[in-house]
């Protein structure tokens, strides 16, 4: 488990990345959602040792991992959101070359690790060709190799899925799926998908707070009933926006179906009841004004605690 | 697009987006550490140089003589020259070189070449901006020499510094600065564009420096044609070779230097002009390049890969728990050894590695023509070779470190790999240990090149074989502390600045320092980190002077690699450090904590040095002795300088030597006598500052003298009448020499385990001195004063020697003890020799008088001929014929042309290079090993012969004659002895090395006389710049001339009679009583007088140029006319020749034969005449005095390839 305690990251600025963030990830998929810039990054680059915190402490498994960085490496599989490699080498000589820097071991040998782990991510054709001629979603397939391999008791991924396509999307979450059995997986992202898919629990940070710490089911129940939608026309919609909670606007056909929050119950005339998604709660939570005010504590709102309920903690 | 008052966006259109480029990063460069961090150092520099420590070689050193301003346009010129070559171009390859590739590390490429903005307007705008913050940088340290010079008080640089004029700092940056940086900027840039490769754009500045200082602007023998000279000029971009070879070489008075501007020539304007083609032209390409690669229209090579994953049904993969991975750390060996893999993997696809190898092999190549005196060919041995290219491999490894480290150290960074890196378990220390060892690879690869190419070198010269020892010696041990502590140092600048861009400018500002303080003789063996020019290498004696100081320096250094490497792995941050914590740290309790926790590892280097500072202070050249010499003079100099003294008649001496431990005991006894005109009541003596337990008699009875700071002044019981005698014994022990230097100095005396040589005349090494030594004490810009000025009739007075001490003749007896394995030579004939109980013990005896001693200990073969030896080192056997054919020429011709060899034996012993020169003592010359004994002799160059012939002849000039104590009475030896070799060398060798001879000492004369203080023969005594040459090289051309105007017949008869009045006259002779006899055998008195007052009472010299000349077909022969202008001074008959074919050819063919017709014109100063030759063949050229008859300057452009008249009148091309 990694207990994080009032971890607090100052920039020169200033600006504050992380405003003292309290939070308890148990053993399995645990996913990190929140928009951009909200801190997720720091947070992960904290854990992975790369960034020194302003204050704070985190421990996994009740070993402080703040101080002493390097007691994490070891135990480590981490996929940066921005990453490269040496362009010369190919593809199998880097992974090779981190395996070894990594210290991994397997039976059958390094090199025949490397193949299965290419295999695995579906760079078997273009093990031999220098990296610099990969595509984007090649290095992040790579990337993720890298991150696999080993056998790391906590492993970080912060926006995996970037540059990936649907299908190579969901060959990743079987992996990471494998792997969250029975150890730690820290996702982060801001593709709300990801986390419905993968994370029986998740948080969710904006300006550097926790504003929630919950599950799918839980965030999704929170605002059963409240959720609405119908079309409008493009001139409609500026209006819509002033005066209801809008919580999505997709163009179809030239017009606009919008889902809205009503909590009171009380939809835009011809919007219907609909079943709410995560993302619905995600928008919701994610509303300027209504998701900012009142933060106490670990920075999780009234507002966010009436709108979502009590979070459920899971058993460890 | 317009903005809403309708005035035109500036940004719009092509230009407007090019300014916006050039906007941005001009900005950025304004900010950046790197340009200031320029300024500072050029502020730094400018500062310093303020003092007048660097100006041209001209101007008289005098009081209220005028002096070189360093504010003159010609000093500014070469100043800037140098700084733009040396500091500016590492500065400028940062700058400019990395300008495009930190756009493409920062990715901002893609939405750059998105926008409406062309490849061609990025370059340029990014190249123009490079230009312009280097052009501010320029105009920055303009400002500054400006007002260091001319607004900040002067003391004692007053002289120097001359009155303001903007033009003198405006011209040189226009016409050598600016067309440099347009160059330098736009080649790295290039260089950088082109390949995106960091390193390879510091191959510009490196290529600059190496070929530069180790080539282009030192390599200038006396033998290089004119045109082969203005092809290298014109080659050397920089404009050095040509400002030094048109205008500074040859002295144009300090007058001319203060006042003129820098004349061009169309050389040089074009040359200009070239490298502002060269820097536009490669931006332009470089706009080419990138337009073609930016827009991907190139197709795919043969071979590339398919760009897409094959359509395959893949397989469903099995679960990761299958493969049974486990996680952990690498060990630290295993750590390094990947990283130092990974590194050497990218090294190898690096073009660096095959574009500097190549630069070391060429620079290596280099040694096949390096010449040594008198611009003879070297003799390279393994040693040599050696401890020679040490500097340039340090420069060019330490600069390759540098480059190569930092970008290894980015390279995660830069490659965006960092965060992954960094998160791996593998330890701080084990990475930083893989890639200083990958790159250390680099190091080694040019090492291991430049050994292969020392290798080729000795193959190719044929005579020395291959030793790997010197090289494992040199470079091994004392290089590789070198490099270890520098790349720890890069390693820790990198840690410390967190960035590549403060990592070079640490770098590039150490080494720049460093140079600095090296070229201004401040450094010493306690800051010497590169021990840059403080070793030397004797094939004899392998390190052994100051062997203490060497180690203790090699120790130190390594302590500080430690020390660096341990500041490095503290201060890496594979973690990027929180601001706020970081101020906490800096608090003084954790910085204090801090630095304990560092002690340990400055315990080694702190230690060692000290060590050397002490033994820098008390040794030969430090503190402790200046103050020691400084209280000789401050308490003798009024009252014993010039005072009289007696001479020696007897010197009977018994040396033992212990050289593992470099000490010496002497004990002897001199006999004095009194030879002057006067009563002497005292009897000074100079002691050495090295001396212990010292004792005194006085004819046989104790004494006890009175002593004054080592200036021992006896007072006999009755004065010393003339003619008198009395005897001094002494008794003595030390250690000579007596502490390490500075340095790495050399040292003429020694006692040390491969040899001793010692002289009795130099200084009291191993025997008092008797009288004062005025020299002794005097630092040149403390207390040395303007040279005394002598009345013209002074040389009528009865003068004594120009060596008190050795008046008269004396006899010597020297009974020497040494270990077994040593030889011994020593003044005189050896009367026995023995060997007992592991140690030798030789008695000697001069078996005629003699005017000298010395003792010389050696492990030598010995080659004899009729009444010479040449002891030698078996490993040099080259130039042993050589030299005893000189001597054996010496004896014969001098002998029968001057006066018989009165001595049984000439010998001729060498010694280790640890000082380069030749002494002629009387019967016993020494002779270092490397000014003739590993030279390879050719006719034009023949160092081994000429140098032999010189110390021979000192056998009768001064050993048989002894100048008098004044003005030009060295003249009477140096000269002497040049001006015999002239003759002997005609004798027995033949015309063309005689006119190779003259030449080169008349190079040597042209290009460092100065002008302003030169004085005339007569008057010339050796303290002032320039003196030596005019002694040595003037005085023996000048006497070669007299010979001339006088007749063989003549001129010989004449120094027999010269020799006869003086040989053992108690008046010793200067040059206006030489003279005197000279005149009495003139054929002609006035030729004769008119000759002396030019060339002996004056400093005439002239120079010849040719113009017009042509060649013009007439009536079945040739005619050949030109105009001949006599641009220097004096009035001198001069032949000229029309010439065809090659004079001296080494092999002899119809097509080479040498063909004449000459004329002969008198031009005085200034004057210039036409001249007609009319020759029977086909002339190619027009040679003025082409047997080197007559002294003067520049000789190569007094000769002219000749152009024939067509019948219209016009002149062919050649």
């Amino acid at each position: 488990m990694i207990q994080i305690r009032s971890l607090v990251k100052v920039y020169p600025g200033p600006v504050t990345a992380l405003q003292g963030v309290d939070l308890d990830v148990p053993v399995g998929m645990f996913g990190l959602l929140g928009p951009n810039g909200a801190g997720k990054t720091t947070l992960m680059r904290i854990l992975a040792g790369l960034l020194e915190p302003t204050s704070g402490t985190a421990t996994l498994d009740g070993e402080d991992i703040l101080s002493r960085p390097e007691r994490v490496r070891a135990r480590l599989g981490y996929l940066p959101q921005e990453f490269g490699f040496y362009p010369h080498l190919s593809g199998q000589q880097m992974l090779i070359h981190l395996l070894r820097l990594k210290g991994v071991e397997a039976p059958g040998g390094l090199k025949r690790l490397a193949s299965e782990l290419l295999e695995r991510v579906n760079l078997s054709f273009a093990a031999k060709r220098a990296v610099k001629s990969y595509s984007g979603g090649m290095r992040q397939r790579l990337g993720i190799a890298q991150a696999l391999a080993g056998n790391p008791r906590l492993v970080i991924v912060d926006e995996p899925t970037a540059g990936l396509d649907p299908e190579e999307r969901l060959h990743f979450y079987h992996l990471l799926a494998e792997l969250a059995e029975d150890r730690i997986v820290l996702l982060s992202t801001h593709i709300v998908e990801d986390v419905a898919v993968l994370c029986p629990q998740f948080a969710v940070i904006r300006a550097g707070r926790l504003l929630a710490k919950t599950t799918p089911r839980a965030a999704r129940q929170a605002i059963e009933g409240a959720i609405f939608e119908g079309t409008v026309s493009p001139s409609e919609l500026p209006d819509l926006r002033r005066t209801r909670s809008v919580t999505q606007a997709i163009l179809v056909e030239g017009c606009h179906r919008v889902r809205v929050y009503e909590p009171g119950g009380v939809p835009p005339p011809g919007f219907e009841r609909v079943t709410a998604t995560l993302e619905d709660a995600y928008l919701v939570l994610m509303r300027p004004g209504q998701g900012a005010a009142g933060f106490e504590g670990n920075g999780e709102p009234e507002a966010a605690k009436r709108r979502l309920g009590d979070p459920v903690r899971i058993p460890e | 697009m317009s903005s809403a008052s309708g005035a035109r966006d500036p940004r719009a259109g092509s230009l407007g987006r090019l300014f916006e480029v050039f906007q941005r990063e001009f900005i950025h460069n304004l900010r950046r550490p790197l340009f200031w961090m320029l300024i500072l150092l050029l502020g730094l520099l400018s500062w310093e140089l303020s003092g007048g420590h660097a100006s041209i070689s001209s101007g008289d050193a005098r009081v209220g003589g005028t002096k070189a301003w360093i504010t003159s346009e010609y000093a500014i010129s070469q100043l800037m020259i140098l700084m733009i070559s040396i500091i500016y171009s590492f500065f400028v390859s940062v700058g400019a070189g990395m300008s495009l590739i930190r756009d493409g590390d920062q990715k901002v490429g893609e939405l750059l070449h998105a926008t409406r903005l062309t490849p061609g307007e990025y370059v340029w705008g990014k190249y123009l901006a490079v230009l312009a913050s280097f052009v501010w940088v320029l105009l920055m340290h303009l400002g500054l020499a400006m007002l260091f010079n001319h607004v900040i008080p002067h003391g004692e640089n007053r002289d120097v510094i001359g009155p303001f004029v903007l033009g003198n700092y405006l011209r040189p940056a226009l016409i050598f600065a600016l067309p440099m940086l347009v160059c330098a900027v736009g080649v790295s840039f290039a260089i950088s564009g082109l390949t995106r490769q960091p390193v390879l754009v510091f191959a510009l500045p490196l290529a600059i420096l190496l070929f530069g200082a180790f080539f282009f602007w030192e390599w200038s023998p006396a033998w290089l044609s004119l045109a082969v000279n203005r092809v290298l000029q014109f080659a050397d971009l920089t404009g050095l070779r040509w400002i030094n070879e048109t205008w500074l070489n040859v002295d144009k008075g300090v007058d001319f230097y203060n006042h003129q501007r820098v004349g061009l020539d169309a050389l040089i304007v074009a040359q200009r002009i070239l490298c502002v083609i060269v820097g536009l032209g490669a931006v332009g390409f470089t706009g080419l390049r990138f337009a073609i690669q930016l827009r991907g229209s190139r197709g795919p090579r043969r071979g590339d890969a398919a760009a897409t994953a094959p359509d395959l049904i893949r397989p469903e993969p099995a679960l990761l728990g299958e493969l049974s991975m486990r996680s952990g750390a690498p060990g630290f060996w295993a750590g390094a050894i990947e990283v130092a893999r990974g590194e050497f993997r990218e090294l190898l696809k690096h073009p660096g590695i095959y574009l500097f190898v190549p630069m070391i092999l060429i620079q290596v190549f280099g040694s096949i023509v390096d010449t040594g005196a008198f611009d003879t060919p070297l003799l390279n041995t393994p040693g040599i070779l050696a401890v020679k290219n040490m500097n340039t491999l340090t420069l060019l490894i330490c600069m390759l470190i540098l480059f190569y480290t930092v970008e290894s150290l980015q390279r995660e960074r830069s490659s965006g790999l960092a965060p992954i890196h960094y998160a791996t378990p593998l330890q701080t220390t084990s990475m930083l240990l893989g890639k200083c060892a990958a790159n250390t690879l680099l190091g080694l690869a040019v090492v291991l090149a430049a050994l292969g190419g020392c290798a080729i070198v000795l193959l190719v010269q044929g005579k020395v074989p291959f030793d790997p020892g010197p090289f494992a010696l040199a470079w091994g041990l004392l290089l590789v502390p070198t490099f270890l502590v520098w790349t720890a140092f890069v390693c820790a600048s990198f840690a410390a600045t967190g960035n590549r861009y403060g990592a070079y400018v640490l770098g590039i500002g150490a080494m720049a320092l460093t140079g600095f303080y090296q070229m201004r003789g401040k450094m010493s063996w306690t800051f010497n980190w590169d021990i840059w020019s403080a070793v030397r290498w004797s094939d004899i004696s392998v390190f052994e002077l100051d062997r203490s100081a060497l180690v203790l320096n090699r120790l130190m250094v390594l302590g500080l690699a430690a020390l660096f490497l341990a500041l490095t792995v503290r201060l890496f941050a594979r973690r990027e450090a929180d601001a706020t914590r970081l101020v906490h740290s800096l608090r003084p309790r954790a910085l204090g904590r801090a630095a304990l926790a560092m002690a340990p590892f400055a315990i080694v280097p702190l230690g060692c040095g000290l060590a050397l500072a002490f033994l820098v202070h008390g040794g030969r050249e430090g503190e402790t002795t200046k103050k020691l010499q400084r209280d000789y003079w401050k308490k003798n100099v009024e009252t014993w300088k010039g005072a009289k003294c007696p001479s020696l008649a007897a010197a009977d001496l018994d040396l033992e030597f212990d050289p593992r431990a470099s000490q010496l005991r002497s004990k002897g006894e001199y006999t004095l006598v009194n030879r002057t005109a006067d009563t002497l009541l005292q009897v000074p003596v100079t002691g050495g500052l090295h001396w212990k337990k010292v004792s005194w008699t006085m004819d046989g009875a104790p004494a006890r003298p009175e002593e004054r700071a080592r200036l021992y002044v006896f007072a006999p019981p009755h004065p010393l009448a003339p003619g008198d005698r009395m005897r001094i014994g002494f008794s003595l022990e030390g250690r000579y020499p007596d502490g390490v230097s500075k340095n790495g100095a050399g040292t003429m005396e020694y006692v040390l385990p491969s040899g001793v040589v010692l002289t009795g005349f130099s200084g009291p090494a191993f025997a008092p001195i008797v009288g004062y030594m005025p020299d002794v004490g005097v630092e040149p810009d403390k207390n040395k004063t303007d040279p005394h000025e002598y009345p013209d009739d002074y040389w009528r007075r009865v003068l004594p020697a120009a060596l008190p001490m050795f008046d008269g003749w004396c006899d010597t007896h020297i009974r020497i003890i040494g270990p077994a394995e040593l030889q011994h030579n020593a003044t005189g004939v050896m009367v026995s020799e023995k060997v007992e109980n592991g140690r030798r013990i030789t008695e000697w005896r001069s078996d005629s008088p003699v005017r000298a001693f010395n003792v010389v200990l050696g492990r030598w073969k010995v080659k004899r001929g009729d009444g010479v030896a040449v002891y030698y080192d078996a490993r040099h056997p080259y130039n042993v014929d050589e030299m005893l054919e000189a001597l054996v020429a010496a004896r014969r011709w001098y002998g029968e042309w001057f006066a018989p060899y009165p001595w049984k034996e000439l010998k001729l012993s060498e010694f280790p290079g640890l000082a380069s020169y030749a002494q002629g003592s009387p019967t016993n010359i020494t002779f270092s090993e490397n000014i003739g004994f590993l030279t390879r002799s050719e006719p034009k160059a023949n160092a081994a012969f000429w140098i032999t012939a010189h110390e021979a002849a000192h056998q009768w000039w001064p050993c048989m004659v002894m100048p008098g104590e004044g003005p030009g009475g060295e003249v009477l030896s140096e000269g002497m002895a040049h001006f015999s070799t002239i003759l002997l060398t005609e004798q027995a060798r033949g015309l063309e090395q005689r006119i190779a001879f003259c030449k080169e000492i008349e190079h040597r004369y042209g290009n460092t006389r100065q002008r302003d203080s030169e004085r005339p023969l007569v008057k010339v005594d050796g303290s002032l710049p320039g003196d030596q040459r005019i002694i040595y090289d003037r005085g023996g051309y000048a006497f070669w001339m007299l010979y001339q105007l006088m007749g063989r017949e003549s001129n010989l008869a004449a120094h027999r009679e010269y020799l006869r009045t003086f040989r053992a006259s108690v008046d010793h002779p200067l040059i206006e009583d030489y003279l005197a006899v000279m005149r009495h055998h003139a054929p002609d008195t006035t030729a004769f007088d008119g000759f002396v007052k030019q060339w002996f009472f004056g400093t005439v010299v002239p120079q010849y140029l040719i113009a017009d000349a042509e060649r013009v077909r007439t009536e079945g022969a040739w005619e050949v006319r030109a105009r001949l202008k006599n641009v220097g001074t004096g009035v001198m008959p001069i032949e000229i020749a029309a010439t065809r074919g090659e004079r001296f050819p080494k092999r002899r063919t119809k097509e080479n034969a040498w063909r004449h017709a000459r004329a002969m014109l008198t031009l005085g100063a200034g004057e210039e005449k036409a001249v007609t030759i009319r020759c029977a063949f086909e002339p190619e050229k027009l040679i003025v005095d082409p047997d080197a008859r007559v002294l003067m300057l520049e000789r190569q452009k007094a000769e002219i390839k000749l152009r024939l008249k067509r019948e219209d009148g016009r002149l062919a091309s050649r």
